[in-house]
C-alpha cells in the first residue's frame, strides 16, 4: 500500500536535521521506498510504498520510528520527540464513571482482538482547524467536519483506523459484535447498500439493525452529522483474514480495510484512543462521559527470536561485530536479552513487529538493511558445476539456430499469445475437448490453450493485409495437449506462414532441412483438414513425422477475408532436434568428370520420378529441377562414376533408361 | 638487312596500331605464338652458317624479350585507360536481399541467457501450465495469503490435484525454483529459467502473456554479497560497464531478506540531474528493474534442501522490461509487442 505523509507533520515526532530530499534517499535505501517527493507551499509530501508486512510503518509516527533507526547510519541526527505508545496512556485521561454507558457484547473473541470505546459528550460539530484540514488535504483525504477529520487524522498519524458513532443513534446504546448472516443488509456511510456474503464482522444495536461493517465502513444509520451532540470513539483491531475477505467480496476496498487486513498492533489501540480524546477535547469541545471500555482478552506477550553471530555473518557475507548487531536491532525496538548462551543472541520482538519477525532470517534482514546494503561488497558466486539438462540444451540451441536461419531468409519472427478463442478451434474443424480451457479468462480471444500455431498465423496474415505485400512469418512456441489427471504435454512447434507461394514455403522448408543436415526426408500425402487436399503434404525422416505443409482451404481463406492464398507449415520441433546432424556425412571429392544432361518431360509426381531415376541408373549422382512450365518439368541430371571417367555416350545411355521409365 | 630487324620494325608498327586488349592478344599470337614470327624465324636458323648462327640466335632472343616487354607495357596502359572509363554510380542500391526480423523478446532472451551462462548458470524453461503448489505453496504463499494478490492468476478448468491444487498458467517463473531443486536433488544449483508467464490483465501497460527470467543460485555459503555481485555483473554486462545495480529493502514471501533492484540511469548515471537540469529519463537517478532476495528457508525445505547447510539467492524480472530499458525505447502501448504487426516485427 502507498501512504502520503508530510515533512512538517513528521517533524512533530522526529527531531532531525535531514532535508526532505536526503530523507527520501536514505529511507529508500534502508527502509520503505519513497516513490515521490513534492513541495507544496511550506511543506513537502512524501508518497511512500509500504510493503504488506510492514503496516506498522504506514503512518507519520511509523515513518518517524524507521527514520530514527536509519538516519544515524548516514551521520544524521534523528531522535523521537514523542513516543505515543509510551507517552499516551489511558491513565492520562483520568476517566471516571460517566452516565452515557454502552452495553457491549462480543459474541466471538477471535473476531475482535481488542475492543475499546469511549463516549464523549457536548460535542460541537463544525469546521476543522486549518492545520488539520490542510494536512489531510496534502495527504489526499477530503476534509468533512472536525469530528470525522479527527478520525482520519488519527489513522494517518498513528496508523490505526478509528470510527466515530453518533451515540444517540445507537438503539439502547447496545453494541453486539458478531458474524453477519448471509444476505443481511447494511447501508454504509457513503450511501452504498451492501448485501453481506455472511461471516463478516458487524455490529448490531439494540433494535437488531446493523450499525457498522467492522473494519470497512460505519453504517449510515449511526453516522455523525452536524446535529450530533454525543459520540462514541471506537478503536479496535480485528481478525485480518475476515476483513480481507469482506473487503474483497463486497468490493469496499476502503483505506481502513487496507490497514485492518494486514493485521494491526493491539498495543497501538491505546495511544490512538488517548490521542483521539485529546484532539476531540481540543477541537470539538468534547467531554468524556462514559467509563472506558477496553476488552483485550489476550494481551500481547513478548516473544523472543535468537540468532548467532556466525549465522549473521554467513547470510550477510561480511563480518559485523556483536555490538553493532545489538545496536542496530535496539534502534528498531528489538531488545537484547542477556542470556548465558555464548553463541546465541536473544532479542525480544516489539509488539508492532510480531507478525513480521519470527525467525533468524527475519532478524538478518533487519541487521543487513540498517547496516546498509550499499555498504556490502559485490562478489560473484563461486563457479560450480550444476548438472545440465541435455534435452533442454539441445532444444534451446536448435531454436536459436533456426530462428537466425529463417530471419536471414527474410521471415519475421512473431510471438503470439498461447491462448485462442472457441471460433479459432471450430474454424479449423478441431475439437474443443482436446484443448485446455481457462476458467477465469478475461476475453473470448483468450479462452483455450492452443494445440496448433495455425489460428494465430491466420490472425497474423489477416491483420497485416495491406500493410505489406508479401507476408512471411514464423514462430517457435509451445502447444499444450491435455492429459487426464495430469499436467498437459507441452511441446514446441515450428510454424511458418506466408501469403506468397507454395514453392516459397517449400523452398524455406528445404533449406531448413538442408541446414540441419536432415538428408533423407520423404514427402508423403498429407491429410490435414484445414489444408487443400491436393496442395498439402507431410514430411517424414527416419520414421519420424517432421510435420505438415500446404495451402489453407478456400473456405477458411474466404471466411477470414484473406485476399491471397495462405501457405502454412507446422513442424514437430523435437523431430528436427532428433534428426539433426551437426555435420553431414563427408563424401570424398571425386577426381572423375561429371556429365550433366537436361531432360524435359511431363512429370506427374517428382518424388516418384526421382526415386525411380536413382533406382534405374547407378551413375546418377544428383538431380536438379531447372524449370517448370505447365506440367512440363526440366530436370538436370548429373552422371559420374567413382572409378573412372564416363563417356558422353555412356551418360546418354543412362538417360535413355530413365526416359523409358517415364513412358512406362 | 637481317630478318630480325624486319620482324622488329613490322612489330613496332603493329604495336602502334593496337587499340584494344583483343588487338593486343592477336599481335601477341602473331609474333610469340607457337607458329608466330619468332618461332618461324628460329626454325630457319639451321639454314644459317654455323659461325653466324650464334650471333643471329642471340639477336632473335633479345628481340623476343623486347616484344614481350613492349606488349606487357602496352597491356598495362590499355588497362589503365579502360579503368578510367569504367564508372558506376556507387550511390545506387545493390541487389535486394531479404532481411527478416527476430522478435525483440528473442533478442533479449538470447542476451540474458548468454550473460548468465558465462558464470555457470543453466538456461532452461519450466512448464507454463503448472500446479498451484509450485506457483504458490512451495513459495511460502499458502492459500488465502494476500501476497497471492500480487500474482493474479489464470486457472485451468480441470479437476484439482489432490495434493498439488488447481492447474494454472504460471504467473511468474518462480514456480521453477522448487522444480529445479527437485531435479538436482542437491546443490549446487545455478539456474536461469526463462519462460512465458500469464496474468489476467490486458491494457496499455499490461499484456496477458509476457516473459520472465528467474535466476536461482543455491550452494554452501551463498550470501548477500553474492547476490549483489551477480546483480551488478548482470547490469554491467547487459546495460553497460558504467551502470550500477543497487538493492532496496522490499518484501516477498519467498525470499528473506527481499529486495527491489534498481539500475543506475543511463542518462544521468544515478545523479538524477544532467548538467544541472532534472534528468528526463529517470525520476531520481535510478530505474526499477525487479525483485530479488535470499531464498526463504521454507522454500529450501520444500525443495528438500537443508537450510542449515545451504543458502541461496533468487531474482525474477521481466524480459520485455529489461529489453525496453536497455534499448531505451518506450512503447506507447505494450500490446504492440504481441500484436504481430509486421511494421513492428521487421524492425528487429
Amino acid at each position: 500500500m502507498n501512504i502520503k505523509i508530510t515533512y512538517n507533520w513528521l517533524l512533530e515526532y522526529l527531531d532531525t536535521d535531514v532535508s526532505p530530499y536526503d530523507l527520501q534517499k536514505y529511507l529508500s535505501l534502508c527502509g520503505p521506498s519513497v516513490e515521490s517527493l513534492e513541495k507544496v507551499e511550506d511543506d513537502y509530501i512524501f508518497d511512500i510504498e509500504v510493503t504488506s508486512n510492514r503496516v506498522d510503518m504506514a503512518s507519520v509516527f511509523g515513518i518517524a520510528q524507521e527514520a530514527q533507526a536509519i538516519l544515524p547510519r548516514f551521520g544524521r541526527k534523528a531522535k523521537l520527540k514523542q513516543n505515543p505508545p509510551s507517552d499516551l496512556r489511558f491513565e492520562n485521561l483520568n476517566i471516571k464513571d460517566g452516565a452515557r454507558q454502552l452495553k457491549i457484547q462480543i459474541r466471538n473473541s477471535k473476531l475482535c482482538l481488542r475492543f475499546t470505546a469511549l463516549t464523549l459528550s457536548n460535542v460541537t460539530v463544525g469546521k476543522s482547524p486549518d492545520l488539520v484540514s490542510k494536512r489531510l488535504k496534502l495527504c489526499g483525504v477530503k476534509s468533512i467536519n472536525n469530528v470525522i477529520d479527527i478520525s482520519n487524522y488519527l489513522m494517518i498519524a498513528l496508523g490505526q483506523p478509528t470510527h466515530i458513532f453518533d451515540y444517540d443513534k445507537i438503539k439502547d446504546h447496545a453494541m453486539i459484535l458478531r458474524e453477519s448472516k448471509k444476505g443481511e443488509e447494511i447501508t454504509t456511510l457513503d450511501g452504498t447498500k451492501i448485501t453481506l456474503p455472511g461471516a463478516d464482522i458487524v455490529i448490531e444495536d439494540g433494535s437488531g439493525r446493523l450499525i457498522d461493517l467492522c473494519g470497512i465502513m460505519g453504517g449510515l444509520n449511526s453516522a455523525v452529522t452536524n446535529k450530533t451532540k454525543n459520540i462514541v470513539l471506537f478503536v479496535q483491531t480485528y481478525d485480518k483474514q475476515k476483513i480481507r475477505k469482506t473487503a474483497m467480496t463486497t468490493g469496499q476496498r476502503t483505506l481502513a480495510a487496507t490497514y485492518f487486513e494486514k493485521g494491526l498492533d493491539e498495543e497501538r489501540v491505546e495511544p490512538t484512543l488517548v490521542y483521539g480524546v485529546e484532539l476531540l477535547k481540543k477541537h470539538a469541545n468534547a467531554v468524556i462521559s462514559s467509563p472506558l471500555y477496553d476488552i483485550y482478552p489476550v494481551p500481547y506477550k513478548e516473544k523472543t527470536v535468537s540468532i548467532s553471530m556466525s549465522e549473521v555473518n554467513r547470510i550477510i557475507g561480511v563480518k559485523i561485530v556483536k555490538n553493532e548487531v545489538v545496536k542496530i536491532l535496539n534502534s528498531l525496538g528489538f531488545l537484547h536479552k542477556e542470556r548465558r548462551s555464548k553463541t546465541q543472541l536473544a532479542f525480544t520482538v516489539p509488539s508492532w513487529r510480531k507478525d513480521d519477525i519470527s525467525m533468524k532470517e527475519d532478524l538478518v534482514e533487519e541487521i543487513a538493511r540498517i547496516y546498509g546494503y550499499h555498504n556490502l561488497p559485490n562478489v560473484l558466486p563461486p563457479m560450480a558445476y550444476a548438472r545440465r539438462w541435455k534435452e533442454q540444451d539441445e532444444s534451446i540451441a536448435m531454436q536459436q539456430k533456426i530462428k537466425y536461419l529463417l530471419k536471414h531468409l527474410g521471415l519475421c519472427e512473431v510471438v503470439n499469445y498461447s491462448m485462442i478463442s472457441k471460433d479459432d478451434i471450430v474454424g479449423l474443424s478441431l475439437s474443443e475437448k482436446n484443448h485446455l480451457k481457462l476458467s477465469n479468462s478475461i476475453s473470448e480471444d483468450l479462452l483455450y490453450m492452443r494445440t496448433t500455431l495455425v489460428p494465430s498465423f491466420i490472425k497474423n496474415i489477416k491483420e497485416n493485409q495491406g500493410k505489406k505485400e508479401s507476408l512471411r512469418f514464423f514462430e517457435i512456441a509451445k502447444v499444450y495437449y491435455p492429459k487426464v489427471d495430469s499436467l498437459p504435454t507441452e511441446v514446441y512447434k515450428l510454424g511458418i506462414a506466408t501469403n506468397t507461394s507454395f514453392s516459397d514455403l517449400k523452398g524455406i522448408l528445404e533449406v531448413l532441412l538442408s541446414e540441419l543436415n536432415i538428408k533423407n526426408s520423404e514427402i508423403r500425402q498429407g491429410n490435414v483438414p484445414f489444408l487443400l487436399p491436393h496442395v498439402q503434404a507431410k514430411a517424414v525422416s527416419n520414421g519420424d513425422n517432421l510435420g505438415f505443409f500446404g495451402q489453407l482451404t478456400s473456405k477458411i481463406q474466404e471466411k477470414h477475408g484473406l485476399k491471397k492464398p495462405v501457405f502454412l507449415a507446422e513442424l514437430e520441433f523435437q523431430s528436427l532436434v532428433d534428426n539433426y546432424k551437426v555435420v553431414a556425412p563427408y563424401e570424398t571429392i571425386s577426381p572423375y568428370a561429371v556429365i550433366k544432361l537436361d531432360l524435359t518431360a511431363k512429370i506427374e509426381n517428382y518424388e516418384e520420378f526421382r526415386k525411380s531415376a536413382f533406382a534405374k541408373s547407378k551413375f546418377l549422382k544428383q538431380i536438379e529441377v531447372v524449370d517448370v512450365f505447365g506440367n512440363k518439368v526440366t530436370v538436370r541430371l548429373y552422371f559420374t562414376s567413382p572409378k573412372r571417367n564416363l563417356t558422353e555416350k555412356e551418360a546418354q545411355e543412362e538417360l535413355s533408361k530413365i526416359k523409358e521409365r517415364i513412358k512406362g | 638487312m637481317s630478318d630480325s630487324d624486319t620482324i622488329r620494325s613490322a612489330f613496332l608498327s603493329e604495336l602502334n596500331k593496337i587499340t584494344s586488349l583483343s588487338d593486343l592478344e592477336n599481335v601477341k599470337i602473331r609474333y610469340l605464338g607457337r607458329k608466330g614470327e619468332i618461332n618461324t624465324f628460329l626454325s630457319k636458323l639451321k639454314n644459317i652458317q654455323p659461325n653466324e648462327r650464334k650471333k643471329v640466335g642471340l639477336k632473335v632472343n633479345e628481340l623476343k624479350k623486347e616484344i614481350k616487354k613492349r606488349l606487357e607495357e602496352r597491356k598495362v596502359s590499355l588497362l589503365l585507360r579502360q579503368e578510367k572509363e569504367l564508372k558506376i554510380d556507387v550511390t545506387l542500391p545493390g541487389f535486394k536481399y531479404p532481411r527478416g526480423g527476430l522478435h525483440p523478446v528473442t533478442i533479449a532472451i538470447e542476451e540474458v541467457a548468454k550473460i548468465f551462462e558465462k558464470i555457470g548458470f543453466i538456461h532452461l524453461s519450466y512448464p507454463e501450465v503448472e500446479w498451484e503448489y509450485y506457483a504458490f505453496e512451495s513459495l511460502n504463499m499458502p492459500d488465502g495469503h494476500p501476497a497471492r494478490d500480487d500474482f493474479e492468476t489464470f486457472f485451468i478448468d480441470s479437476k484439482p490435484h489432490p495434493k498439488l491444487g488447481q492447474m494454472l498458467l504460471t504467473p511468474h517463473t518462480s514456480s521453477g525454483q522448487n522444480r529445479e531443486m527437485k531435479r538436482l536433488k542437491k546443490p549446487p544449483i545455478r539456474m536461469i529459467n526463462i519462460a512465458r508467464c500469464y496474468r489476467p490483465n490486458w491494457d496499455v501497460t499490461h499484456v496477458p502473456m509476457f516473459y520472465q527470467f528467474e535466476g536461482l543460485c543455491v550452494d554452501e555459503r551463498i550470501n548477500l554479497t553474492h547476490l549483489k555481485g551477480t546483480l551488478d555483473y548482470f547490469v554491467k554486462e547487459f546495460f553497460g560497464a558504467k551502470r550500477e545495480a543497487r538493492v532496496r529493502p522490499f518484501h516477498f514471501q519467498f525470499t528473506e531478506p527481499s529486495f527491489e533492484v534498481d539500475v543506475s540511469c543511463g542518462a544521468c548515471f544515478g545523479k538524477g540531474t544532467v548538467s544541472g537540469e532534472k534528468c528526463r529519463v529517470c525520476k531520481s537517478g535510478w530505474l526499477e528493474l525487479g525483485g530479488a532476495g535470499m531464498v526463504h528457508p521454507f522454500v529450501l525445505k520444500e525443495g528438500d534442501i537443508d537450510p542449515k547447510k545451504y543458502s541461496g539467492f533468487a531474482f525474477g524480472w521481466g524480459v520485455e522490461r529489461v529489453f525496453m530499458m536497455k534499448e531505451d525505447f518506450k512503447l506507447d502501448d505494450l500490446r504492440t509487442m504481441y500484436s504481430g504487426d509486421v511494421r513492428f516485427l521487421e524492425q528487429f
